[in-house]
């Protein structure tokens, strides 16, 4: 086999392995059958219809959004402040600052679940939603402190002190040619954080009580009682969902380059 | 005329680093200032304090009879003109210029846009984005969106450093025409000589934090006050004096090639259009002077006499330290 077919040989086994299970998981969706099964049993679109039927689906579909959309909104909340501070001002320890926030990228989640449900939600008795909603905020802070920093790294900072000349506060220089300026990596941020907490299962695992559960959680669950094919109806339903979202965002603010 | 801007016992410092020590400057309304010196002598530190991007940690700065020392910076009426320009790249050329004037809810904005833009020959640039301006442009929007807040004091950090050399000329003429027209008082930061005894009305030379010489461009060029200064406007041969104690210094051209009591050997010879640069090895020390470029070359090794003629040379107080 000569290097070339090789390579293309390589080349098409790393792809089949990444575009294989989404393929895969369209089809089963489409079976005619009442078991998951592959290669479906005939065609049809009944199981992607029912999905919207499954009332647990509907609940813990709103709860994962919630958190996705909220948590997300939350950490850069926290996140813009933070980087700004780092990359602006002389913060003592900001290296460690930095590995800190971090943390979540690097720890597993099964750690970060059992942590938070073991001494957070039993000790104080927090409800199961506060619970995720700081959980998946924590999560998301890592990668929105990192993805903004990258943009305020490449604005000059004497744009600040020129608007503080024409008569701007500090906080009013920030708001007015600060964050303008960065809103491409805000945004981007945003729909990292958004599509990392809505595909996130390991914390959420831990983090479940009646009635309250995130979507990829309750769609274990329902595996373990129903093996139909409409789990994998939904699955590639979000992954279309993800898909899309990171196409807009490529093709209206050039995505790749801020992550 | 009456002091405008005043700087008395100025110190500047950088966390513990005093980066200039008890400065005293006094300018006139309407006058054209140049702060020259290399870097680090403190020249930008100086203007930055003016603008009150910097708090002093000692002195003063007055005003037109006001104190500004602590005034926050958007109050002091000083406007400054980045050597990045620093334009808002968010913003349209228009909207850049209006930044100001929107924060003070200027009632005639529209009309002051207008007429800045037509000051610095931009009329026809109001919607475009900065990113689409040459360098030459977008310190031409800089310098109006200074203006147009009608400031008392014009700051401009190394307005033509970041310039080729035919818009240097344009633009060096340009701030000219501004200030004749508006009468703002201008102090302008530079490292270059050219561009200080070209433009200012009195030039400030500073040294590690210290002012070595004020004076008009024609006395800072032909009566160095000291060794620093005279080096830095082009005595390359400086020499001590037994006579005053002191030092005498020369231009390439005062120094006669071709007769006199010393001689010296060619170590280097450089082509520079109008005149022929020698570096020569003498007993006193190194020579350097230059003949027209019509004189007959002297190669590299060739023995020379020269005259150093004390009618051609500056005075100096003492030697380079």
């Amino acid at each position: 086999m000569s290097p070339r077919l090789a390579a293309w040989a390589v080349l098409a086994v790393v792809l089949t392995f990444l575009i294989g299970p989404f393929v895969i998981i369209i089809l089963a969706g489409l079976s005619a059958g009442n078991s998951l099964a592959f290669p479906p049993q005939g065609i049809s679109l009944q199981w992607y219809l029912k999905v919207f039927t499954i009332e647990s689906f509907q609940a813990s579909f709103a709860m994962s959004m919630f958190l996705a959309v909220f948590g997300t909104l939350a950490a850069l909340a926290l996140g813009i402040p933070a980087a700004y501070g780092l990359n602006r001002y002389r913060v003592p320890g900001a290296e460690t600052v930095r590995l800190v926030v971090s943390a979540p990228i690097i720890v597993p989640g099964i750690i970060v679940g059992l942590g938070l449900l073991r001494y957070l939600v039993i000790p104080t008795g927090l409800g199961i939603g506060a619970a995720l909603f700081l959980a998946h905020t924590a999560l998301i802070l890592p990668y929105a402190v990192r993805v903004v920093s990258a943009s305020i790294e490449n604005l000059r900072t004497d744009i600040e002190e020129a608007a503080v000349l024409l008569g701007c506060t500090r906080v009013g220089a920030f708001r007015k040619v600060v964050l303008p300026n960065i809103r491409g990596g805000v945004l981007a941020a945003f729909i990292l954080g958004f599509v990392t907490s809505f595909n996130q299962v390991p914390v959420s695992l831990f983090l479940s009580g009646p009635g309250v559960r995130t979507l990829p959680v309750d769609m274990i669950a329902y595996m373990e009682i129903n093996y139909d094919p409409s789990v994998a109806a939904l699955s590639a339903l979000l992954a279309f969902m993800s898909v899309a979202i990171v196409f807009a965002a490529e093709k209206f603010l050039g995505f790749s380059k801020y992550v | 005329m009456s002091d405008f801007l005043t700087l008395q016992d100025l110190t500047l410092a950088y966390g513990g680093t005093v980066a200039v020590d008890r400065l005293n400057l006094s300018i006139r309304q309407g006058e054209l200032i140049a702060l020259l010196g290399p870097s680090g002598c403190g020249k930008t530190t100086t203007m930055r304090s003016i603008a009150g991007l910097l708090t002093p940690k000692s002195g003063s700065i007055r005003l037109d009879g006001r104190d500004i020392t602590r005034l926050a910076p958007s109050r002091r009426e000083v406007g400054l003109v980045f050597q990045s320009y620093a334009l808002f790249p968010h913003l349209t050329v228009y909207e850049n210029v209006a930044f100001g004037l929107r924060l003070r809810r200027e009632a005639d904005l529209d009309a002051k846009v207008r007429a800045g833009l037509a000051t610095v020959g931009l009329s026809g640039f109001a919607d475009r984005a900065p990113a689409a301006l040459s360098g030459g442009q977008q310190q031409r929007v800089a310098l109006a969106r200074s203006l147009v807040m009608n400031p008392k004091v014009l700051l401009l950090d190394e307005p033509l450093s970041n310039l080729d050399a035919r818009l240097r000329l344009e633009m060096r003429l340009e701030l000219q025409r501004v200030q004749r027209e508006t009468g703002v008082t201008m102090i302008f930061v530079t490292h270059d000589q050219s561009e200080a005894l070209a433009l200012a009305d009195r030039i400030v030379v500073m040294r590690d934090g210290a002012i070595e010489q004020v004076g008009a461009p024609e006395e800072i060029w032909t009566a160095p006050a000291s060794a620093f200064v005279a080096d830095f406007v082009g005595f390359e041969t400086i020499l001590p004096d037994p006579e005053t104690g002191g030092a005498l210094a020369w231009r390439p051209a005062a120094v006669s090639l071709g007769e006199g009591p010393h001689t010296g050997t060619v170590r280097g010879v450089s082509f520079a259009g109008a005149a022929r640069e020698y570096v020569l090895d003498t007993p006193l020390g190194v020579v350097k002077a230059e003949t027209p470029a019509s004189a007959p070359p002297l190669p590299p090794g060739a023995e020379v006499a020269f005259d150093l003629p004390r009618a051609t040379a500056a005075l100096l107080p003492a030697m380079p330290s």
